[in-house]
């Protein structure tokens, strides 16, 4: 027998071979005792194996929905939804009838009632149904009219009333004024006379004053000009004076000084008469 | 193999399984308390972890309520529930890398899982098997088969925990049968050398 492979070794080694592919085998390691020392190793290696305990565990309960295909339509959300909507409505139509309710519609009217009462119908009163935009129009003109009417006769009378006490004022007024006008015209002439009279003093009075002020003013103001005339006069005599001297001193220096060159040139001319020759005729 | 009363029973469950399918309750109720207990801990061994292997068991029983009446032949009743339940760890495992959630053993680990830790890097290595008491031996196998690859674990729990033979695994995997051997091949191989890693042998378990 050639070299068991992997897979006839490990059957071997887990006892899956017929008895026959055992034998065989079994004979094969006999020969080869490498190979059966490489099985007994693994045997060793399985036993070790065989000290890994098992843990305890207690199973859990397990709840499922069951398969889905089990489920029937009663079983669906929609429905149930559906059913729960109906049962509502019909739990609220039992309560209804056992309360006793009547629903009546009539002529647009919705009445709902309670314990069988009839309810109290009320007479109502008959609306014209319908307003045309014309006879619309026509209650706004006839009550807009209404109004300026009033509000005419209100302006007019507020008018008369301002009149009566406009004219009633401007008489009493008048009345007043003209007293007042008589009163002043009788009492006119004395009184400018006296006025007048009175005038004419104080007129005199300041004019007396102004000219006996102007004149002292006058007399103080042309003795101060005369006298600073006179000033004048002196001090510029003085400084004619004073010029004319300086004008004769100059002129007595300067007739000394062409006196004194008028002398150096006779002089000279004394002195050399030859080269001022010369000087004449080259000139 | 049926050691318990249990076990007698899921071995002689067709008949209810037959009601089940004919949408009997009852008999739906009666097998998932048989079957839960190795539906978790087959999830369990597969994730290490409780919450998921609750959150697929559970799912795997909703997922049986609704489709037993799909099962076509009675006798294949156990490699169909275990083809539900790898469905769901396959999907719990993608969920959990997608999410990139991180265990609490990852982030907080507690004294016993830093004790393996220790005992595996440590000077303890030379004498482990005073630290082998039966429950932590248990969660270290655990974590040894944690290192194996998905497709591996899920044929190892089968084969040694859940007794199903090759033929049914394949049918529950949908895989060849020669397949599943191969898986089991490696996976047993693999084992082997991860078991030799961490200094656990036939003479250090001998101790308990």
């Amino acid at each position: 027998m050639n070299k068991p492979d992997e897979s006839t070794l490990i059957s071997y080694l887990y006892g899956e071979l017929d008895a026959k592919e055992m034998q065989k085998v079994s004979d094969y390691l006999v020969r080869n005792p490498e190979l059966m020392q490489q099985l007994e190793q693994w045997s060793t290696v399985r036993n070790t194996l065989t000290h890994v305990e098992d843990k305890e565990v207690i199973a859990p309960p397990i709840f499922t929905d069951g398969p889905n295909h089990l489920s029937r339509f009663w079983q669906s959300g929609y429905f149930k939804t559906v059913m729960s909507i109906a049962a509502t409505f019909l739990l609220l139509l039992v309560a209804a009838r056992l309360i006793g309710p009547e629903i009546n519609y009539s002529k647009g009217e919705l009445r709902i009632s309670f314990n069988g009462e009839t309810p109290t119908t009320k007479e109502v009163v008959e609306v014209p149904s319908v307003l045309t935009p014309t006879e619309v129009q026509g209650m706004i003109d006839v009550s807009l009219s209404n109004n300026n009417d009033l509000l005419s006769a209100a302006w007019n009378s507020n008018n008369e009333k301002i009149q009566a006490s406009l004219k009633n004022n401007l008489a009493s007024n008048s009345a007043k004024i003209d007293e007042l006008m008589k009163v002043a015209s009788q009492a006119s002439q004395d009184q400018v006379r006296t006025f007048v009279a009175g005038l004419q003093e104080d007129n005199l009075r300041l004019m007396k004053d102004y000219l006996q002020l102007s004149a002292k003013d006058q007399k103080v103001y042309v003795e101060s000009l005369l006298v600073d005339f006179s000033k004048y006069l002196q001090e510029q005599r003085k400084q004619d004076l004073m010029l004319f001297q300086t004008r004769m001193s100059s002129i007595e220096k300067n007739s000394d000084q062409f006196k004194q060159e008028t002398e150096l040139i006779l002089a000279s001319i004394i002195s050399n008469p030859e080269s001022t020759l010369k000087k004449v005729n080259n000139y | 193999m049926a050691g318990t009363l249990l076990e007698i029973a899921m071995m002689h469950s067709d008949a209810l399984i037959t009601r089940a399918r004919e949408g009997d309750k009852n008999a739906q109720g009666k097998l998932v308390q048989l079957w839960y207990k190795r539906i978790y801990n087959f999830a369990y061994k597969f994730f290490f972890d409780h919450d998921l292997a609750m959150e697929a068991a559970q799912k795997t029983f909703i997922s049986m309520y609704r489709n037993i009446e799909s099962l076509q032949e009675v006798s294949r009743f156990r490699s169909w529930l275990y083809t539900i339940a790898v469905n769901y760890c396959r999907e719990e495992i993608r969920k959990k890398k997608a999410g990139r959630s991180v265990s609490l053993h990852d982030l907080n680990p507690g004294e016993r899982e830093e004790s393996y830790l220790w005992e595996a890097s440590s000077g303890r290595r030379e004498n482990p098997e005073r630290q082998f008491r039966q429950a932590e031996l248990s969660d270290l196998l655990q974590q040894c088969m944690m290192e194996l690859s998905d497709e591996q674990r899920e044929v190892v729990i089968m084969k040694e925990y859940e007794g199903l033979k090759f033929r049914e695994i394949a049918e529950a995997l949908q895989i060849s049968e020669n397949t599943v051997k191969s898986r089991m091949y490696y996976g047993l191989d693999g084992l082997k050398k991860i078991l030799e890693r961490k200094n656990i042998t036939k003479e250090t378990i001998g101790y308990e």
